[in-house]
């Protein structure tokens, strides 16, 4: 019985834990705002967010100070200040963002909804600190700004969305495996992207010559990034290349491999090859059109001369087209068709 | 005041050995009617539009919109020769037209030409899609047809579906190597394998700090058929995010190349601005062939961020590679931000959902 019991106090000292872990239960002293206790006793917003019905696009935020909430809490349970427990910090400086990121000012949307905040802050009796602010979702319940989005203008609203670094969450959401999925995403959007991404942020990935030191790839802090090149890559990046042929050609071009090998000393006449023994009389055919920019990358511009040595009409090395192959291109005049097929072959 | 100019710059310098190199990745001037109906870039960016592939390239760039929703784009340039490499004076040029439909979809048809020593190497017809029907539901696609070589050159889709703490998305792709390589290069004309996949991927937010992620393909590579999977859980120490821990396990098993990685990461914030983090990796190929049993990585690096906007940043880092028995670095990373510190929105999503 008294193992039992052990046991039982045991699982709830570690469920209490993980509870915490988990965010299930926040043990911070600071906790979101009692806004639905206060609504309940009949107390109306602009009782305690008094300023908030004059107050413009800039200045300061309407939170309630001590001096506020000691007109009904006469007797402080505590010395500290009212702020320092009731509200999380971070809704305050979330508010704070918004209010140098956006253009937006209360008094005229007081007017719209008839002092009926909740209109707006649709979740603030939630007492969690994500429902605080409204949601970009919820200015579009009454704003539809279709011609906005129609037209990338969002300099309406935001002041400067490329400076705002916010994600967001209800729209557009940058979430799951993202690095895969943002190349379809932004097929038909790249100048929606544009409105908060930079052309740098492109570039450090597809940029001819892609750089690999940039400062925020790095970022040895930021251990939580993913990305296709995080960790050990270089270990395992021949094992990518073959688990999706033609995928680096995204970024990288057909030269990039012999460059960096180059550098690295891992390329060139005084390094053995590469392929396994009987390699030119066996599977390379096969390989190379699985995969043509693995050659390419190593035997491409003059080096391409090492197949039509084989290769040209009427070589021993036979034709490499794979079947159903056509061309648009003049065979005799055209690259590289003309290396095999030119005039005098 | 709405901003109707920009300009963009980023220049890098480095030693990678004995040699100082450097380029500019990014030069480009933006310039954009205030109310959106056209912008313009001109310079040296990376140009990315329907089923066009990213080029970087020495040219400019137009769109114009109208507000019934039809878009014009075109381009046109000289494709950027790194490192300041001799030029060529190779070009190619193209645009895209596009009409936003019912508004909830977008279609795009795409045309770029490419040109290497006056011979085409490069030619595509493209098509693109983007679709949100509902808040919780988004489709996008596109595919690229190449006309020099008659066939599909890659094709690419994505459906996603969000409720509560759930996210399924739904992927398909197929990619023609040698229709991807430029058509002036001898390895384009060995005819098509493509190489399709086909998968999903699952996010659950189990916990308001626990996130679960798995992905799950079948890929068919030239005839044969394989499937690659990982599953990642990511714990956040706090509610901002600011400390993590995440483990990921990976399995590639794909015609060629057979492989189960583990990866492991812990940041934890130290407080004043300090923050240590750690990452380990192990690989471990099914057929080693000599290259070794397993390709350990590990990093533990200690940053420093000052509110002034300096950062910086010390860390060691050690692996065993197929071609480095043994072999191990220290790196220092030192950075000053402009302005100051990145305003960082503190709990990661858009003012106020924690991420």
């Amino acid at each position: 019985m008294r193992t039992r019991l052990s046991l039982v106090m045991v699982l709830a000292v570690v469920l209490a834990a993980c509870a915490s872990v988990l965010g299930l239960r926040h043990d911070l002293p600071s906790h979101p705002f009692e806004h639905r206790a206060h609504v309940l006793k009949g107390i109306n917003c602009v009782e305690c967010h008094a300023d908030v019905s004059s107050a413009g696009e800039t200045g300061p935020l309407h939170f309630p100070d001590d001096a506020v909430c000691r007109r009904c809490h006469e007797k402080p349970h505590d010395n500290r200040s009212c702020t320092s427990c009731h509200g999380e910090p971070y809704v305050r400086q979330a508010a704070e963002l918004a209010r140098a990121q956006l253009r937006f000012e209360h008094p005229t949307h007081m007017i719209a909804v008839r002092g009926d905040c909740v209109r707006c802050h649709t979740q603030v009796a939630e007492a969690r600190p994500e429902t605080v602010l409204p949601k970009m979702a919820t200015c579009f319940g009454c704003h539809q700004h279709r011609d906005q989005w129609t037209m990338r203008d969002c300099d309406g609203c935001h002041v400067n969305l490329r400076d705002e670094g916010a994600p967001p969450d209800d729209h557009l959401v940058h979430d799951g495996d993202f690095v895969r999925e943002h190349g379809v995403r932004a097929a038909s959007a790249r100048d929606l992207c544009a409105s908060c991404h930079t052309d740098r942020q492109c570039a450090s990935c597809h940029g001819e010559g892609t750089v690999p030191a940039l400062p925020w790839k790095l970022a040895l802090g930021d251990v939580s990034l993913s990305g296709l090149h995080r960790a050990g890559f270089i270990a395992r990046h021949a094992e990518e290349a073959r688990a999706d042929p033609g995928l680096c050609t995204t970024c990288h071009s057909e030269s990039s491999c012999v460059d960096c090998h180059t550098r690295q000393n891992v390329a060139g006449t005084s390094v053995r090859s590469p392929h396994p023994p009987g390699w030119a009389s066996g599977e390379h055919g096969v390989q190379a059109r699985i995969d043509p920019m693995s050659c390419a990358s190593c035997h491409g511009g003059a080096g391409e001369q090492l197949c039509v040595g084989c290769h040209s009409v009427g070589g021993p090395g036979g034709n490499p087209h794979g079947p159903g192959f056509t061309s648009h291109k003049d065979e005799h005049h055209d690259l590289p068709c003309r290396l095999c097929h030119g005039v005098g072959r | 005041m709405r901003s109707w100019v920009g300009v963009e710059g980023l220049v890098w310098a480095g030693a990678p050995s004995s040699t100082v190199t450097g380029d500019v990745l990014v030069l480009a001037v933006r310039v954009r009617e205030p109310h959106g109906y056209a912008e313009a870039r001109a310079g040296r960016f990376v140009l990315a539009t329907g089923a066009v592939h990213p080029v970087q390239i020495d040219g400019a760039h137009v769109i114009a919109r109208a507000p019934w929703g039809s878009t014009v784009e075109t381009f046109g340039g000289l494709p950027v020769v790194p490192r300041f490499g001799a030029r060529s004076y190779d070009w190619l040029a193209g645009g895209r037209v596009a009409q936003k439909l019912a508004n909830a979809v977008t279609l795009g048809v795409s045309y770029v030409q490419r040109r290497e020593d006056g011979d085409i190497s490069n030619e595509e017809v493209g098509a693109d899609l983007a679709a949100a029907p509902a808040r919780w539901l988004d489709v996008a696609a596109f595919g690229a047809y190449d006309v020099t070589s008659p066939g599909l050159a890659e094709a690419r889709a994505s459906a996603a579906v969000r409720w509560s703490d759930w996210r399924v998305e739904l992927f398909g792709s197929q990619m023609s190597p040698g229709r991807l390589l430029p058509a002036t290069s001898l390895f384009s004309v060995l005819g098509d394998l493509a190489s399709q996949t086909v998968g999903a991927t699952v996010r659950w937010r189990a916990a308001p700090r626990l996130d679960l992620l798995a992905s799950g393909a079948t890929q068919d590579v030239a005839g044969g058929v394989g499937g690659n999977g990982w599953l990642r859980a990511t714990l956040r120490l706090d509610d901002r995010g600011a400390g993590s821990l995440g483990v990921e396990v990976r399995r590639v098993d794909v015609p060629g190349t057979q492989w189960t990685g583990v990866r492991a990461i812990a940041a934890v914030p130290l407080g004043k601005g300090f923050r240590y983090s750690s990452e380990i990796e192990i690989v471990v190929p099914d057929n080693p062939d000599g290259r070794g049993a397993a390709w350990p990585w590990g990093l533990s690096a200690l940053s420093w961020r000052s509110l002034a906007g300096w950062e910086i940043a010390g860390a060691l880092e050690a692996s065993s590679t197929p071609q480095q028995r043994y072999e191990a670095d220290a790196l220092v990373h030192l950075s000053y931000a402009l302005g100051g510190a990145a305003q960082s929105h503190p709990v990661g999503g858009q003012y106020g959902t924690p991420r």
